[in-house]
């Protein structure tokens, strides 16, 4: 018992890993795919059953994090205590080599809406998340990582650029970044920001994963075009180049490759997955080069 | 300036009563307010998805299109209230039974109330079976007062039309099965159930369905076999045991008071 615990136990390696769906379980035993690691969302595995067993079978074979979506840290009226309780059970029993969760809420006054919502960026809404990282964190006894959102809107309050926002809730509650570089392009777009500032705003040692997804491009009546994190496709060519930039400013690290909507065969993302670990590969090596000038 | 607690609930109104007027005030210079709607949108797919998944009986009677429109007016009245979808929609059948448009599939309510045992019974935690051997070492003089602890993911429903039936022959678009069924054949008394296979739906008898939920409600053995003289009894009591229908027993203070029976659903 202690030696299989040792195996589960294996940290996640700064390589690609691929988010685990319901679609994939019974492929991903069938061919047991060379991939370093995979990642689920928490909310799928709170029940018992099949998931579960899918996933116990799962993750002898590869590390697993768990990707929280609904613990809202971002609520003004509290974490739900229920729902961090049902977190941390399932922790208990995959024993994730990860957990994360977003900067985002979804819950107000016992409504859970379904989606992660935009938070004001204010001095408000970050004493309010790193309370509850700090409050995740000490629940669970473990380091989480925390995930910057894509967004559609902003709000006329807002007064911290996002990237300060976020690297000051990992300075106040010594928690990681998940650093979603599609995220980071898409919310840049359409806001107007620069991709690459927002990166470089972002403290390096801290990176924890990497996310990388693709998105739609909708144009809108006025003639604007909005772009949407819909993991639905796959991942463009804009967010390949800023994913190089962020691996040459964070280092290797391993790198998740998402996909939610319209799912396609395991292959395709197993491609998607191995053209990051090209990258990661190349990162490498400039690395030893550059350590060996 | 709002509080984040204002302006959650102001989105609150904006996304599930569609009502913007207090967020509209919030928004930046020069973000429209059909914004929202992007949020508004992923939420109503996200929540369909997840009860089309709870309810493809339902769907397939009254039709995708009949489906989403009622969701809508359901996500409105009765949005979720935690991030664990697997529990959302238990209030469906009540509302189809109270939907205008929806009353003439008399059966409809009952069909969305097996589907969401069925979903129960899927998502219900994993549980080990009681220890047969720690039952048959208790003393004969006690055995009358044990009490039962149900599987989590037993569930018993009883249902005025055969909703296992239909339930079967729509998910199996048997359109000649649904055509004949005998909808004035009096009520239906079902057992749901998680089996290493997936889930079952198993019709009993109505006597070997009265003794299972007063099983699952903790009533004691004797009681149970008190109101059930028409039953073999302990031929039902081995089959619910092998099956590993419970999870626990305790020996009942003299004087029971049996629980609300919860997996009556």
């Amino acid at each position: 018992m202690a030696s299989e615990k040792r195996v589960h136990a294996r940290p996640i390696p700064a390589k690609a890993g691929i988010g685990l769906r319901f679609q994939h379980h019974q492929a991903v035993l069938d061919v047991r795919p060379d991939v370093a690691w995979m990642e689920v969302h928490t909310e799928n595995y709170m029940g018992g059953g099949t998931p579960l067993r899918y996933l116990e079978a799962t993750r002898r074979d590869v590390p697993i994090s768990l990707h929280g979506v609904g613990l809202s840290l971002g609520s003004a009226d509290g974490l739900d205590p229920a729902h961090l309780e049902r977190v941390r059970q399932v922790a208990e029993r995959i024993e994730p080599a990860l957990m994360s969760e977003h900067i985002a809420w979804s819950v107000v006054g016992g409504t859970y809406l379904a989606d992660l919502l935009p938070l004001p960026m204010t001095e408000e809404a970050l004493a309010v998340v790193c309370r509850h990282v700090d409050q995740m964190q000490t629940y669970l006894k473990r380091r989480v990582l925390v995930e910057n959102p894509s967004t559609y809107l902003a709000f006329r309050h807002s007064t911290i650029p996002e990237w300060e926002f976020i690297a000051a809730v990992a300075d106040c509650t010594g928690c990681g970044i998940l650093c979603d570089v599609n995220n980071i392009y898409v919310s840049a777009r359409n806001h107007g920001w620069d991709a690459s500032a927002y990166l470089a705003a972002l403290p390096p040692a801290v990176i924890g994963e990497i996310h990388l997804a693709g998105h739609a491009v909708r144009p809108l009546p006025d003639g604007s075009i909005l772009r949407i994190d819909d993991h639905a496709s796959r991942v463009c060519e804009d967010v390949w180049a800023l994913y190089r930039e962020a691996l040459a400013r964070f280092g290797p690290i391993p790198t998740l490759i998402e996909w939610d909507n319209d799912i396609p065969p395991l292959d395709v993302l197993l491609g998607e997955a191995a053209r990051a670990d090209t990258l990661i590969a190349e990162t490498r090596s400039e690395i030893a080069h550059a350590d060996a000038a | 300036m709002p509080t984040l607690l204002e302006l959650q609930y102001a989105m609150r109104s904006s996304l599930v009563q569609d009502d913007d007027e207090a967020a509209s005030a919030l928004l930046a210079a020069g973000v429209a307010l059909d914004r929202l709607n992007i949020y508004r949108n992923t939420i109503v797919t996200g929540l369909t998805k997840s009860l089309r998944l709870s309810f493809p009986a339902v769907e397939r009677l009254v039709g995708a299109e009949f489906f989403d429109g009622a969701v809508r007016h359901f996500i409105a009245a009765y949005p979720p209230r935690a991030a664990y979808l697997d529990q959302y929609g238990g209030e469906f059948s009540d509302f189809l039974r109270d939907f205008p448009p929806a009353t003439s599939l008399v059966y409809l309510a009952d069909v969305a109330r097996l589907e969401w045992a069925v979903n129960g019974a899927l998502h219900a935690p994993d549980a080990e079976p009681l220890d047969l051997a720690a039952l048959k070492a208790v003393d004969c003089d006690d055995q009358a007062r044990v009490s039962f602890v149900a599987h989590p993911s037993v569930r018993l429903l009883r249902a005025d039309y055969p909703v296992d039936d239909i339930w079967r022959a729509v998910l199996a678009c048997d359109d000649q099965a649904l055509a004949g069924f005998d909808m004035d054949g009096g009520p239906v008394h079902l057992l749901v159930e998680r089996r290493a296979t997936g889930v079952e739906v198993v019709p009993l008898d109505a006597p070997a369905w009265h003794f299972l939920v007063d099983l699952c409600a903790g009533r004691p053995l004797q009681s149970a076999l008190d109101r059930e003289v028409e039953l073999d009894a302990s031929a039902a009591l081995a089959q619910h045991l092998a099956a590993g229908r419970f999870t626990a027993f305790r020996l009942a203070a003299p004087e029971p008071e049996p629980t609300s029976p919860e997996a009556v659903v």
